[in-house]
C-alpha cells in the first residue's frame, strides 16, 4: 500500500495540490494498478524483452535540412500571456 | 433540412441541386445551437460561414466538427480543460489546414474528456456530453462531442483523436463509424499531445465511404511531424469495392467465447456476444474466412495496466508545459512557483491530477524498471503476437465493447476482472499503430453496438475495403438519432 504522504510529495513535485478525499481515491487506484503491474512482472523472461517505445520503425523519418522554416513572431508567442514587458513574459521577481 | 445527410448526398445537393454551401452551413449552425443545451457536443459553435474556394474537392462546402484539442488559429481551443479555457492558438494544426484547403467548412470545436484523458465524455470543463440515442447515457470518450455531433446528424463527419480507444469506443456507443488509420498516416502537428507514442488522429462518420473520403484528404507526410509516413498515393475511396472473397479474419477466443462468461448475469453482454457470432456467420457467407485464435490470457489481462503505465507516464511529461504562464488563466502569486501551483491546482480536474501522479510515480528512477519498462516490454510482446497472426490473417475482428453505452449512474467496472479484456482490447490498435475501425453492427435495447476491425500497419485501404463489406451486411450505414426533429418517430 502506498502512503498518502508519498502521493502528496508527488503532487507537490508536479506543482498542484488535491483535496484529502481525492488522495484517498488515488490511493485505491494505485493499489489496483500496482497489483496488476506485479502480475506483469511475473511473466516469464519479461526482463529479456526489448522495451517498445514506438509502434514501429518509420523508415520515412529522417532529419530535415537545417534551414529556417515557419516560425512564430514574438507577438504571436506572447499573445496568450497575461503580462508582458519589453517583448518578454513578466513574472514576479526571482532574485530578491 | 440537411440533417443526417452523408458526404455523397450533400455533394449532390451542392453540385446538382444548386444548394449553396452557405445555406447548408446556416441550417447546420441552427441545428447545432438547437441541440447544444441538451447534448453539449460543442465547446465553440462557429457562427460565421468561412470557406476556401481555391480547390474543388469531395469536401468542398461540406460542414464538419473538429475536436477541441486540435489547434485552430484565432479560434478558442480549450482541450475541454480549465487550464486552457481562454487559449486562442496562433497556428493551425496540419489536419485543420488540409481540411480548410480542401474547402471543408468548420461548424464547431467539439467537447472532449479533459485533455483527451478519460472514456466517458463527462469530464469536460463545459459539462457532460449526452448520448443522442438516450440522453440518460454516456456517449463515451474522449472524442465525445465529435461522436455526438455525427450521431445527432448535425455534421456528416468530425475529427477526433484516439490514444486508447477514444474514437472507436464512442463510435460504438453512438452508432457511428470511428476510424483510426495507421500511426503516422495523419499528421499530429497541432494536436495537443496526450501520449505521443499512442496518439492518433482519425474520423467519425456515418458510413465507411465517408471515413475513406476524409482520410484521403487529410493523410500524408508532414515535415512538422517526423512520425508521419510517406503518402501511400492510394485513393481509399476507390479501393472500397475491391473483392474481399477469401480475406481471412481472426477473433480472440479469450474475449469472445461465451463459455468464459457462463456465470455472468449480464444479459446485454451475452446478447452482444450472440449477435457478434451471428454476424461472423453472415460475413462467412459473404466470402470472409473467419477463425478463432487463442492468445495467452496473461498477456491480454496486461493490456489495461500496460496502457495506464505508458499513457500516464507520457502524459505527465507532455503536459508539463501547462503552467498558466505562457497561456491559460494566470492567478496571482508572489513567485512563479506560487502562480504555477495555483494555476495547476485550479486548472486540472481530479482525474487529470490522479493520472499525472501515477505517471510521475511510474517514471521515478526506482520504479522505472518494474513499472514503465515492463509495460513497454508487454507492449512489444502483444504487438509481436498480433503481427505474427497478421502473417496468416488480413485482420482481427472483435466486438468493440461488451456493453451498450453506460448510464451516467453506472459505476465503472473497467478495472474489474470480468471486463478487463473485453473493455480494453482496443488499445492493441494503439500499441502497434494498426489501422482500426469501429462500425455499428446491431441494436440492443434500442442502443447501437459496434464491431471493430483492425488490420496490418499501412494497409488502411484494405481495412476500409473490408469494413465497407461488413457495413453492407450489417445494413446499419447512415443511422443517426432524429431526436429534436419535428418529424421524429
Amino acid at each position: 500500500m502506498i502512503e498518502k504522504e508519498k502521493l502528496r510529495k508527488y503532487a507537490k513535485l508536479l506543482m498542484f495540490d488535491m483535496k484529502e478525499e481525492e488522495y484517498e481515491t488515488l490511493q485505491e487506484e494505485f493499489n489496483i494498478i500496482l497489483k496488476q503491474m506485479d502480475l506483469i512482472a511475473k511473466i516469464p523472461n519479461i526482463e529479456k524483452v526489448k522495451p517498445m517505445t514506438f509502434p514501429f520503425i518509420n523508415e520515412d523519418a529522417k532529419l530535415r535540412e537545417d534551414i529556417v522554416g515557419d516560425y512564430l513572431t514574438t507577438g504571436e508567442v506572447l499573445a496568450n500571456t497575461k503580462q508582458q514587458v519589453d517583448d518578454q513574459v513578466k513574472i514576479p521577481k526571482v532574485v530578491e | 433540412m440537411y440533417r443526417g445527410l452523408n458526404i455523397t448526398q450533400l455533394r449532390d445537393k451542392i453540385d446538382n441541386e444548386g444548394i449553396s454551401p452557405e445555406e447548408i452551413f446556416e441550417s447546420t449552425n441552427k441545428l447545432a445551437h438547437q441541440l447544444q443545451d441538451e447534448y453539449n457536443s460543442f465547446v465553440t459553435i462557429i457562427d460565421k460561414f468561412k470557406m476556401k474556394t481555391t480547390n474543388k474537392t469531395l469536401l468542398s462546402g461540406i460542414c464538419y466538427g473538429l475536436k477541441d484539442n486540435i489547434s485552430t488559429s484565432n479560434i478558442l481551443t480549450t482541450s475541454s480543460s480549465n487550464i486552457l479555457k481562454d487559449y486562442i492558438p496562433v497556428y493551425d494544426a496540419t489536419v485543420y489546414k488540409k481540411l480548410k484547403n480542401a474547402g471543408a467548412v468548420l461548424v464547431g470545436k467539439t467537447v472532449l474528456d479533459e485533455l483527451a484523458m478519460g472514456g466517458t465524455g463527462t469530464t469536460a470543463h463545459t459539462g457532460i456530453v449526452r448520448n443522442p440515442w438516450d440522453k440518460n447515457r454516456m456517449i463515451g470518450g474522449s472524442s465525445a462531442g465529435s461522436a455526438s455531433a455525427v450521431a445527432l446528424g448535425i455534421v456528416p463527419f468530425a475529427i477526433g483523436s484516439d490514444t486508447g480507444d477514444s474514437i472507436r469506443k464512442p463510435a460504438s456507443f453512438g452508432g457511428v463509424v470511428g476510424f483510426k488509420p495507421t500511426y503516422g498516416r495523419i499528421s499530429r502537428y497541432g494536436l495537443f499531445a496526450f501520449a505521443s507514442s499512442l496518439d492518433h488522429i482519425g474520423t467519425l462518420t456515418r458510413n465507411v465511404h465517408d471515413a475513406a473520403a476524409v482520410v484521403d484528404i487529410i493523410k500524408g507526410l508532414d515535415p512538422n511531424d517526423m512520425t508521419t509516413l510517406k503518402d501511400d498515393n492510394k485513393n481509399y475511396v476507390s479501393s472500397l469495392e475491391n473483392d474481399i472473397k477469401g480475406k481471412k479474419l481472426f477473433y480472440i477466443k479469450e474475449i469472445c467465447d461465451k463459455k468464459l462468461y457462463q456465470d455472468s448475469n449480464d444479459e446485454v453482454m451475452l446478447k452482444i456476444l450472440d449477435e457478434f457470432h451471428k454476424m461472423l456467420d453472415k460475413l462467412r457467407n459473404q466470402g470472409f474466412i473467419i477463425e478463432e485464435v487463442s492468445i495467452d490470457k496473461q498477456l491480454l489481462e496486461a493490456l489495461y495496466p500496460t496502457y495506464m503505465s505508458i499513457s500516464c507516464a507520457e502524459a505527465t511529461s507532455n503536459n508539463a508545459n501547462l503552467t498558466g504562464i505562457q497561456f491559460g488563466p494566470r492567478n496571482d502569486g508572489s513567485s512563479y512557483q506560487e502562480i504555477m501551483m495555483k494555476d495547476r491546482t485550479l486548472g486540472f480536474s481530479e482525474l487529470i491530477k490522479r493520472r499525472f501522479i501515477l505517471g510521475s510515480f511510474i517514471l521515478q528512477k526506482e520504479n522505472q524498471e518494474k513499472l514503465f519498462l515492463n509495460a513497454c516490454r508487454i507492449r512489444r510482446l502483444i504487438v509481436d503476437k498480433i503481427n505474427e497472426l497478421f502473417k496468416d490473417y488480413d485482420g482481427m475482428i472483435l466486438p468493440a465493447s461488451g456493453s451498450i453505452a453506460p448510464k451516467f449512474d453506472d459505476s465503472s467496472e473497467k478495472l474489474s476482472e470480468k471486463y478487463l479484456i473485453l473493455e480494453n482490447h482496443l488499445v492493441i490498435g494503439n500499441f502497434g499503430g494498426f489501422p482500426s475501425i469501429t462500425l455499428p453492427f446491431t441494436m440492443i435495447e434500442n442502443m447501437p453496438v459496434g464491431i471493430n476491425l483492425t488490420g496490418r500497419v499501412k494497409e488502411d485501404d484494405l481495412v476500409l475495403n473490408m469494413a465497407n463489406y461488413i457495413e453492407k451486411v450489417t445494413g446499419l450505414s447512415d443511422i443517426y438519432s432524429k431526436v429534436g426533429d419535428s418529424n421524429e418517430v
